[in-house]
């Protein structure tokens, strides 16, 4: 389905001890052959997110899509490839949760957290480009908490004072969008935003539970050691839909 | 927002900037997502007109705009907001066919200065272009304050590197008129001119604009004015000839009108400024709101008033809340009564909408909108989408009533300072009966023997429909007294104005009579016990929430809690009761006074940016000098910190917030209330380290307000009279209490502490 949206070449990378016989191949990635129609299958032996990471320096994908894990260890929120691979990733990451890529699956509404900073905006614009090839809903979410905004110059938080909320609500709802827009370009898009309060990992998660959300878009600056990344392994460990990491 | 020196080059426009870092504003280099934020802060106006900071050539987020006071657009539907009219900033070159912006080649320099000292706002930009081209521009824009119908832009170019072609665009010529959607005619009409460095005249811009043929050459600059007037059919019935006139006879003698307004503004500031030694950063942001402040005011026009944002946006729509008669108008009574006079008067020509409002709602009198734009309808909208994507009703227009009582001491605040006769008689003494007439009708006597106004919104507006609030309580009360004041006054001293007047309103004999009676009964809510007012009925039965613990919010306490749990809380929006001690401070004893702020401070969220410079004010006056500099420094650094806060497009003066805004007026209430000290005292009782005082001093205010007075006088209006001319009275128990009858009936009976000094 992404592929489609994207109007990208599907190409499946399979890294494992040995090579497999074709059959086993497809047994194992539990696609049936049409399925892989207008597809390439690459087989490779190797350490897997080395041999990923490989391969996509070769081909320069679009996009990575890999499962989060194949066997839970209580504790950690990716396997070993996934982390590795999305550690150094040239390209944005789609990572599924165990399970997801067997059902169907649509791209009819994309959660998009934003914390209100340039940085974030400009890092969402694949995602923007991909909801709007998809004809999806953007929504954004600005989750508030107490604690400090962020420092960096344009940056758009929940106000301080709300004097009078029938004028400040649509007037600070419009800024956002517009100061989004404005880095990002967001074309015809249906852009809703959502302002929430409390933890935002698991505001996030919540709202992609009640919105029916298809994929969720987090932009990560890229640390992942303790403490960075805190809301994204949060979202990554409770979500149940695709997310799609960017790098901001 | 840094407080760098200007550091702009020496200019090649017919004015220098200021240098001195104490005046000026510095934006330095390009922030797009900050655009919005910066127009509504660079913002410039003369209160007939205001023009967003806009970039010239524009950006991906810019939002020029200019509005002018009273012109609104009710086309939309029912809410009739400001309406933008023709973008006369709109400027733009195109350098042998690179157009020249910000996101286009290389910004050697780019700093824009809001230069307050003067009200010019400054623009210098240095620019390489792909092909290595180097030109250095310099631009001045302002909205004249010596003739409000004047706008005036200046720009120089000057290559650095090379010869060339220079193509100059801009979307207004000649002359263009529009009819908004309220019927208003508006026309503006541009006139310019080209010179070299020379000073050779090149041409007019409609020979030069648009056209391929300025030759620029290597260390020449040139310069183009271009002067706009601006008339509207609420000026005049020839707009378009008045603008066309005005505009050609200016641009005849554009430094002329920049010495004008220079001078113009020279004379605000010394009457206005107020200076704090050792404290830039506190220097600045006073500085900062007295500019909006004056940016706003127009003594020239009793139809129009201030909005909450002024003239530098579409957010609040224009309209004009209680923020203008409370924490505005001290402010300009202070330092500008002719402006001062402007503003009351608007709320006597908006009374019909007032008059119109009680009546709708079964009352008798006037219940002002709480939010008003040109006709004083209620034009407050009903709903709100919020951004948790709840529709949300707003009650304000419904309930929030303290708006009658809050223009009604401004009103009173005007008369007392100023002594202006002829305002009281023509139109004060109509405003202050018509609201102690709706004050008399909108209380009920119970049960209890007591009068009590029920389903009212106070200052707090976290806490919707509740039943005797202190602050409109305690206002109504003082509008009741003083509605019987004035009819004795006027009766007295003027009696043939006064059985007009009287004749005109139907008012009977006996019900000035009445209003001493409700005011004498009206429940206040004072607990004898604790000296303590209750906010509302039953607020002490809420639940305490701990404000220390959320200490390092950034974001309102009803986002972070919600709405449902704030109301079941006692935390509060703004000052409610402290803002009751504030106005009625010398009616309050001080262990009352002391006691409420001890209560109620800890438990404010300040919620709202009117918020912190009340606080700041009543803590200092307490002599709470910790209390008093954390609030001032929280007021001071609303419009002027870098994270956004309120202030959108419409400078909380959006703010674009938009300015005129309520933050700059709040932070000026600290210096404005008649009765209050100055922010010099302020700092004096606070004790902090740093010297403050008005340039025109006391004494200077005192010599304005006595020029007012003799130019009334001359008109034979004037008697002697003095700025506090009766002892205060004591407010509270007397009129009620928590405590019930019993208190009160001492209090009555005895005249302690807390007693109503009735007036023989």
């Amino acid at each position: 389905m992404l592929g489609e949206t994207e109007r990208a070449a599907l190409r499946i990378v399979h890294v494992g001890e040995r090579k497999p016989p074709d059959a086993e191949l497809l047994e194992r990635l539990r696609l049936a052959a049409p399925a892989l129609d207008g597809s390439t299958v690459e087989v490779r032996t190797g350490e897997p997110a080395a041999e990923i990471l490989l391969a996509a320096g070769e081909v320069k994908p679009r996009l990575i899509v890999m499962c989060t894990h194949t066997a839970a260890k209580p504790g950690k929120v990716l396997g070993n490839t996934a982390t590795n691979v999305l550690r150094h990733a040239p390209c944005p990451v789609v990572l599924v949760p165990p399970g997801h890529g067997l059902s169907a699956w649509h791209l009819h509404h994309v959660l998009v957290p934003h914390d209100g900073t340039p940085t974030t905006s400009a890092a969402l614009r694949p995602a923007a480009e991909l909801a709007e090839r998809a004809s999806a809903e953007l929504l954004v979410a600005h989750v508030t908490d107490i604690g400090a905004a962020p420092a960096e110059a344009g940056s758009l938080t929940t106000p301080r004072y709300v004097d009078q909320p029938q004028h400040e609500w649509p007037a600070w709802t419009s800024e956002f969008v517009k100061r989004l827009a404005c880095v990002c370009p967001l074309g015809h898009l249906h852009v809703r935003l959502v302002l929430a309060r409390g933890n935002p990992a698991a505001e996030i998660v919540r709202l992609a539970k009640k919105q029916s959300t298809d994929l969720v878009v987090l932009a990560w600056r890229g640390k992942w050691e303790v403490p960075h990344a805190a809301t994204l392994k949060a979202i990554l460990h409770k979500a149940r839909c695709p997310i799609m990491v960017l790098r901001a | 927002m840094n407080a760098r020196q200007a550091a702009l080059h020496p200019t090649d426009l017919p004015v220098a900037p200021t240098l001195d870092p104490a005046w000026v504003l510095v934006e330095e280099g390009f922030t797009l997502a900050r655009e919005h934020e910066l127009e509504s802060l660079f913002a410039i106006g003369n209160g007939y007109a205001g023009s967003r900071g806009s970039l010239a050539e524009g950006s991906a987020l810019s939002s020029p705009a200019t509005f002018l006071a009273g012109v609104f657009d009710s086309e939309a539907g029912p809410i009739s907001g400001l309406a933008p009219t023709a973008d006369w900033t709109r400027l733009s070159a195109t350098i042998d066919g690179q157009p020249l912006r910000l996101d286009n080649g290389h910004n050697l320099e780019h700093r824009r200065v809001l230069d307050m000292q003067q009200g010019i706002l400054w623009r210098e930009w240095r620019h390489q272009n792909v092909a290595g081209r180097i030109i250095r521009v310099q631009m001045l824009r302002l909205a004249s304050l010596a003739d409000r119908h004047l706008l005036l832009q200046c720009a120089t170019i000057s290559p650095e590197n090379y010869n060339g072609r220079v193509s100059i665009d801009a979307a207004l010529t000649g002359t263009v008129t529009e009819l908004t959607g309220s019927s208003t005619t508006v026309a503006m009409a541009v006139a310019g001119q080209v010179v070299d460095s020379a000073g050779r005249w090149m041409g007019s811009p409609q020979q030069i604009i648009g056209q391929p043929s300025l030759e620029v050459r290597l260390g020449e600059t040139y310069r183009l004015d271009r002067m706009v007037a601006v008339y509207t059919s609420r000026d005049t019935g020839e707009p378009r000839e008045m603008a066309s006139r005005q505009v050609e006879r200016a641009i005849e003698d554009v430094n002329g009108v920049i010495a004008a307004h220079r001078d113009a503004w020279l004379a605000r500031w010394k009457a206005s400024d107020l200076r704090i030694e050792g404290d830039p950063a506190a220097q600045r942001a006073l500085r900062f709101a007295i500019y909006h402040l004056s940016s706003a005011a127009n003594p020239e026009d009793e139809r129009v008033s201030i909005g909450a944002r002024g003239l530098s946006g579409t957010a609040y729509k224009g309209h004009v809340f209680w923020d203008t008669d409370i924490f505005m108008l001290p402010f300009f009574i202070l330092t500008y009564p002719e402006a001062a006079r402007a503003l009351v008067m608007y709320r006597y020509h908006t009374l019909s909408g007032a008059r119109a409002k009680a009546a709708r709602l079964g009352y008798r009198g006037a219940l002002y909108a709480w939010e008003s734009a040109d006709t004083g309808e209620e034009m407050t909208p009903p709903f709100v989408v919020s951004p948790d994507g709840e529709i949300v009703r707003i009650l304000t227009g419904e309930q929030e009533h303290h708006i009658s009582a809050d223009v009604a001491f401004g009103v009173w605040k005007y008369w007392e300072a100023t002594v202006d006769e002829r305002f009281l008689v023509d139109a004060g003494a109509e405003s202050l009966i018509e609201t102690a007439r709706f004050w008399a009708s909108r209380a009920e006597r119970e049960d209890d023997g007591r009068y009590h106004i029920r389903g009212i919104i106070g200052p707090d507006e976290y806490h919707e429909t509740v039943d005797d609030n202190a602050y409109t309580n305690g206002l109504a009360q003082w509008n009741l007294e003083v509605g019987e004041e004035v009819t004795r006054l006027v009766a007295e001293r003027w009696p043939e104005q006064w059985r007009a007047l009287s004749r005109r309103l139907g008012l009977e004999a006996e019900e000035p009579h009445r209003w001493l009676q409700v005011a004498r009964e009206l429940y206040t809510g004072f607990d004898e016990q604790t000296g303590l007012f209750e906010q509302f009925r039953g607020y002490f039965g809420l639940e305490d929430i701990d404000l220390a613990a959320f200490a390092a919010r950034t974001a309102p306490m009803d986002v972070l809690l919600g709405r449902e749990r704030i109301k079941r809380s006692k935390i509060i929006k703004q000052a409610d009761v402290v803002m009751l001690i504030h106005l009625l401070w010398e009616r309050l004893p001080p262990e009352v006074r002391k006691a409420n702020f001890e209560y109620y401070e800890p438990r404010c969220g300040h919620g709202s940016s009117l918020s912190p410079a009340i606080h700041a004010l009543v803590a200092a006056r307490l002599g709470d000098a910790a209390r008093a500099e954390r609030h001032f420094r929280q007021a001071s650094e609303i419009d002027l910190s870098d994270n956004m806060g309120t202030r959108l497009a419409a400078f909380m003066l959006e703010l674009s917030a938009d300015c005129g805004r309520p933050q700059c007026s709040a932070l000026l209430a600290c210096a404005s209330p008649t009765r209050g000290p100055s922010i010099a005292q302020t700092y004096r009782q606070a004790g902090a380290a740093c010297r403050c005082d008005f340039s025109g001093g006391v004494d200077g205010t005192k010599s304005s307000f006595q020029k007012a007075a003799r130019g009334v006088g001359q008109q034979g209006m004037i008697h002697e009279r003095s700025v506090n001319p009766r002892p205060p009275r004591r407010f509270g128990a007397s009129t009620g209490g928590a405590a019930g009858g019993k208190g009160a009936r001492r209090d009555r009976a005895s005249g302690p502490a807390y007693c109503s000094r009735r007036r023989a």
